[in-house]
């Protein structure tokens, strides 16, 4: 299963990224590394069968400049906000993406939450994929799915 | 001809696309508002008289069905054309937008071109949009 979703996860968030926000990422294995990026957004998804949540972590220089495309201005004319904002939209759209992908049941999408990541970030520890996210060669972000208890 | 147009959505950056695209496509435009959900919107519609309304499905208060069977049970804004840009997948709940109403949805992603495609093809049935007629949904 886990299989099945990597490569799943990875090609939504590559063409949302690609098509929106004019950002071409790579993905990098990363084994047990779980580093903390800046902010974090995550949505959730659920249907009969159960939960799931996606969680995407970036660092703010990635963020800034992926809002700045986004929004179609330059990156110092991003506003916090914004970076608050495109997060979630961006989370929004990976479960979007996803849930269509995966096709399997009839999923219904949560509400993008953000939080800007503290010094003790919490850990989910049954992930079921993890990804880390690199732009020109940098790690800028991961991204993580999980199956939620209930 | 100008057109007042609505935009529902919780995301401003989303709200900010969408203002700049139909900018972009030069269409005459009116008052421009916004809202950050289903009853805001709702509210707003109390007091203008709106040609347009873009909104998004996913939104927290009320999200987008709720905003249009809401709305069609307005007797001022029954034909008001109501075209969805949404990240929803679940195809029962799109048939459903298009079952109360709906002129037509675009899932996002979407590159700028299909967006301005999208809206060419919404706005231009708003010189008759009053008839009530519905369109096929557009995912690209």
């Amino acid at each position: 299963m886990v299989l099945e979703l990597e490569p799943v996860l990875k090609d939504v968030i590559s063409e949302i990224l690609e098509t929106m926000f004019f950002a071409m990422v790579e993905f990098k294995d990363c084994g047990r590394e779980d580093r903390c990026f800046d902010y974090e957004s995550e949505i959730e998804l659920q249907n009969h069968e159960g939960r799931i949540a996606i969680s995407l972590q970036l660092s703010e220089e990635f963020t800034r400049m992926i809002t700045a495309g986004f929004l179609g201005v330059e990156e110092n004319q991003v506003k916090d906000e914004d970076l608050l904002d495109s997060m979630k939209e961006l989370v929004n759209m990976i479960g979007g993406g996803y849930s269509a992908r995966i096709n399997d049941a009839a999923w219904k999408l949560g509400i993008p939450r953000f939080r800007k990541i503290g010094p003790d970030p919490t850990r989910r520890a049954q992930a079921a994929v993890r990804l880390v996210l690199s732009y020109l060669e940098e790690p800028v972000g991961s991204a993580v799915l999980s199956y939620l208890p209930g | 001809m100008s057109y007042n147009v609505l935009i529902v959505d919780d995301s401003s950056s989303m709200r900010k696309i969408i203002w700049k695209i139909l900018q972009l496509l030069g269409f005459e435009l009116g008052e421009c508002l916004e809202a950050s959900n289903g009853q805001e919107a709702l509210d707003i519609l109390e007091g203008k008289w709106i040609d347009l309304i873009l909104a998004d499905v996913n939104m927290p208060v009320m999200d987008g069905v709720g905003f249009i069977r809401s709305l069609r049970e307005r007797d001022i804004c029954r034909d008001t054309p109501v075209a969805f840009i949404t990240s929803e997948a679940n195809e029962d709940r799109l048939h459903q937008l298009m079952d109360l109403g709906a002129s037509g949805y675009i899932r996002k992603p979407f590159r700028p071109e299909e967006m301005k495609a999208f809206l060419r093809r919404i706005m231009g049935e708003t010189d008759g949009p009053r008839i009530g007629t519905s369109v096929e949904g557009c995912d690209f």
